[in-house]
């Protein structure tokens, strides 16, 4: 079942009126897609937060438009994480969506009981999907990962009528041995050097 | 070894201004946790390097750590006792500049705990504030 968020039409548009607006609790939005006209909106930031923590997709929107909603982007404050402003995009049922779904990995790696150290490279891949069967996220069984070995995004196990967008051949994880460099290592590369300057280079060349 | 460019185009650099936030690398994009400043500034080549030798004596080899600044604005001085003029300085060291924001480290492949105790260890090597940020889903 899909989240439900309320949403308000909105006419003010503009830095300040927007810092008050997210003073007030609320988060400024833009709805658009279909060809159709793009709608500004106002949700309710703990409603739209509670959605956001379960990794919720696809929303519901009731009020100032009944529509179905894929959460394109979100934007964060970077250092006092709140939210800005919120893309939604315009989606039918059964329509086919291009989702970036986070990957999760499930289990205990064979290989880290043998001392190897599991590295989740990539923690993101993109599926295509019937907007009505969007996951939340994927989840790989990483169980029979081995050191020197990797899974990779073709391994991944997809939920019905999903196809994989990204390519099937990136790497998500490997489990490797550690490495722990030695002091002489750290230490041996020369010290107070000049990099080499590219103007005075191609100088030299002419003359 | 402190991490410096390898070519530049200039030598030398105008020192600049500071302004505002972040607005580039400012998410956890590789690791699963990253320190974030919360200060501007500048962070010479030897205290990144120091944090990372910090941050690698305590995560061992198990899990990954990331880096994500560099060095690239050199920074002049003059020699001691020498008098004002005679153009400018010559380079004496290499820094990144720093925007609040900035994601300076990144770390994967370790629990939570683990990471707040490697971050705590390797903060108290930087001069400027920071804070732990975990990767954002959305």
């Amino acid at each position: 079942m899909n989240d439900v968020l309320n949403v308000t039409a909105r006419t003010d548009t503009g830095t300040s009126r927007m810092r008050r607006l997210r003073a007030a609790g609320k988060v400024p939005a833009v709805l658009y897609g279909h060809g159709q006209e793009t709608s500004v909106l106002t949700l309710d930031r703990k409603e739209l937060v509670a959605v956001l923590n379960h990794s919720g997709h696809i929303v519901q929107l009731q009020g100032a438009v009944n529509e179905s909603a894929l959460i394109k982007e979100v934007q964060f404050d970077p250092v006092e994480d709140r939210i800005l402003h919120v893309d939604l995009f315009r989606v039918d049922a059964g329509e086919q969506v291009e989702v970036a779904l986070e990957v999760v990995l499930k289990g205990t790696a064979k290989g880290s009981l043998s001392g190897g150290v599991v590295n989740q490279l990539v923690h993101e891949v993109v599926i295509r999907c019937p907007a009505s069967a969007v996951p939340e996220r994927l989840e790989l069984k990483i169980g029979e990962l081995d050191v020197n070995h990797s899974l990779r995004a073709g391994d991944l196990t997809l939920p019905e009528g999903a196809t994989l967008v990204s390519s099937p051949d990136q790497v998500l994880v490997i489990c490797n041995m550690p490495v722990v460099e030695t002091p002489e290592a750290v230490g041996a590369a020369a010290t107070g050097a000049e990099p080499e300057v590219i103007a005075r280079k191609k100088a030299e060349d002419a003359e | 070894m402190a991490m410096m460019p390898k070519r530049v185009k200039h030598r030398k650099a105008q020192r600049g201004r500071i302004k505002g936030n972040a607005t580039r690398g400012n998410r956890v994009v590789l690791g699963d946790y990253g320190l974030q400043s919360l200060d501007g500034g500048w962070l010479k080549a030897q205290t990144i390097e120091a944090g990372r030798i910090a941050a690698q004596q305590y995560i061992r080899g198990e899990g990954r750590l990331y880096i994500r600044v560099f060095p690239h604005r050199s920074i002049t001085s003059r020699p001691l006792e020498t008098r004002m003029g005679k153009g400018k300085g010559e380079p004496a060291h290499w820094v990144a500049t720093i925007r609040r924001g900035t994601i300076l480290y990144e770390l994967g492949g370790v629990t939570e705990a683990q990471a707040k105790i490697c971050f705590a260890r390797l903060a108290h090597k930087l001069p400027l504030r920071v804070r732990m940020v975990k990767r954002r889903t959305h």
